[in-house]
């Protein structure tokens, strides 16, 4: 099976509330009065193997939904999208970690849900140890944790599924020099096995060192898509 | 949809005991005093309507604490999740922004979490036979799959109380609480459903915690087996519960990440 990300025509529907809350289709209809945007549309794209592909554009002009839809956290309201390969994604600083529990303890409890069976989670604790440099703090509470410790922990649990399609969305970019080089040199490394790369963010030489091709996003459809250095130059003139 | 695992039921299996694990941590910490806490929040729930019942309201009747026990701890149970499963998707929040999971399993992990929070309450059974001299008999045998319907109920409230007030009106809460408490003084919690006479015996049969307190107090008080009602009527609840609840939230469960907060 051959890795790659094809999306048909996909879109992302928001509805609001009269408070301006996110609120679900069904509920909308129930309520009636309010609004609904459609955070991406018409997306039609697809990448192969060995291809890093990065998504610019403004805020809000649907970069993080665009990724959070290939990573399977939204579905899409329109079209579709086919992801073949393990998946794995630093979406947010949080990286999914949950405050109360330990470094441990989320380990355990992600390395799940990502995909591994509960057997394999539990023996991959101390690799996941050993690799954040956690020490001690692994037993304590992420709630204590600095951006830097969430990070590296998320990304060491997301690892572990060992990812094929790996999906970046600006949080290497608010982190320290050292993280950002780990997490450079993966996704490198993911590139040369044959996988995908797909990474948002503003700092194009870190994205241009990444991704041969660029989708430029604006007005929640892609404006562009092409070279990198190309789709670089119509997004900044 | 994009997926790291196929969908099993080994890894539905998986999911659902580490989202419970996850579950249980928050609420009861970890290190040496978790075991107690486990063991005292029951009983601590439960005991102030011991204390009503038996010293102040001094009830007459066949062993009155162990009846009234028969009535709180799977009331409590049905209670406490759904105060969790109405705070659950919620709570998840980060994990369902983040990563793709199937998330019908977080009701019936909240009911899970409950089931194993409140086992140490049926220690109460024992420790109120004893008191109470009530013999042991073999309608005890019936004890687990009274729990079971327990639970089953409590995973179909865990359904409309995350999908009605965890989702779609959050604002309701308050209230969601209030008419389940209702629902314990309009069903025989009190006083067993031999002390309501006439029309009112009747109506409140229609009450899905009458069947379950009634069905224990049938095995556990009064030793024989649940009669049909006892048993039916709160598993025609939960089926008709799942079956109005369950393909709504299946089909929002695509929506939580865009609204969870």
């Amino acid at each position: 099976m051959s890795v790659a990300v094809v999306a048909e025509r996909m879109g992302v529907h928001f509805f609001f509330d009269r408070q301006n809350r996110v609120v679900t289709p069904a509920l909308a209809r129930l309520r009636r009065r309010g609004s609904d945007a459609w955070g991406i549309r018409d997306i039609s794209f697809s990448v192969t193997g060995g291809e890093g592909i990065a998504l610019l554009g403004a805020s809000g002009a649907g970069k993080t939904t665009l990724l959070r839809t290939v990573a399977g956290v939204f579905t899409p309201d329109a079209g579709r999208v086919e992801v073949r390969g393990r998946v794995a994604s630093l979406l947010s600083v949080d990286a999914g970690l949950m405050e109360t529990l330990t470094g441990r303890e989320n380990c355990a409890l992600l390395g799940v849900l990502a995909g591994l069976s509960r057997r394999r989670a539990r023996h991959s604790l101390a690799a996941v140890q050993a690799r954040t440099e956690l020490g001690d703090a692994f037993d304590h509470p992420v709630s204590s944790y600095s951006q830097g410790m969430r990070a590296r922990l998320g990304f060491a649990i997301a690892e572990l599924v060992e990812p094929q399609v790996l999906l970046l969305d600006e949080v290497h970019e608010a982190l320290d020099h050292e993280f950002r080089v780990l997490v450079e040199e993966r996704a490198h490394r993911i590139l040369r096995d044959g996988g995908i790369v797909i990474a948002a963010g503003h700092d194009h030489s870190l994205l241009e060192r990444l991704c041969g091709r660029a989708l430029l996003l604006g007005g929640s459809t892609i404006a562009a898509d092409g070279d990198f250095g190309r789709v670089l130059q119509a997004y900044v003139a | 949809m994009p997926s790291t695992t196929e969908a099993s039921p080994g890894r539905a299996i998986d999911v659902l005991v580490v989202l419970t694990e996850s579950d249980l941590r928050t609420r009861y910490g970890r290190g040496p005093w978790q075991l107690v806490k486990w063991l005292v929040d029951p009983f601590a729930l439960v005991g102030v309507y011991l204390l009503l019942v038996t010293f102040i309201l001094r009830r007459p009747g066949d062993a009155p604490g162990l009846s009234l026990a028969c009535a709180v701890v799977p009331f409590q149970l049905v209670m406490m999740t759904v105060i969790n499963a109405m705070g659950a998707v919620q709570l998840r929040g980060s994990i369902i922004r983040n990563m793709a999971f199937d998330r019908v399993l977080i009701p019936v992990s909240s009911a899970l979490t409950e089931a194993i929070a409140f086992a140490a309450s049926f220690v109460l059974f024992a420790v109120l036979m004893g008191a109470y001299g009530i013999r042991l008999t073999r309608a005890l045998l019936w004890l687990p799959f009274v729990i079971l319907l327990t639970i089953v109920f409590a995973i179909a409230c865990a359904f409309v109380a995350s999908l009605l007030i965890g989702l779609w009106f959050r604002d309701l809460r308050p209230f969601a609480m209030s008419f389940v408490r209702a629902l314990f003084f309009l069903a025989p919690g009190l006083v067993p459903i031999s002390e309501i006479g006439g029309r009112a015996q009747t109506l409140v049969k229609v009450n899905p915690f009458t069947g379950l307190f009634e069905s224990y107090r049938s095995v556990v008080v009064e030793g024989h087996r649940p009669a049909g009602w006892q048993l039916g009527i709160p598993l025609a609840w939960a089926a008709v519960l799942i079956a109005v609840a369950l393909p709504t939230y299946v089909r929002e469960q695509k929506q939580f990440a865009k609204v969870v907060e």
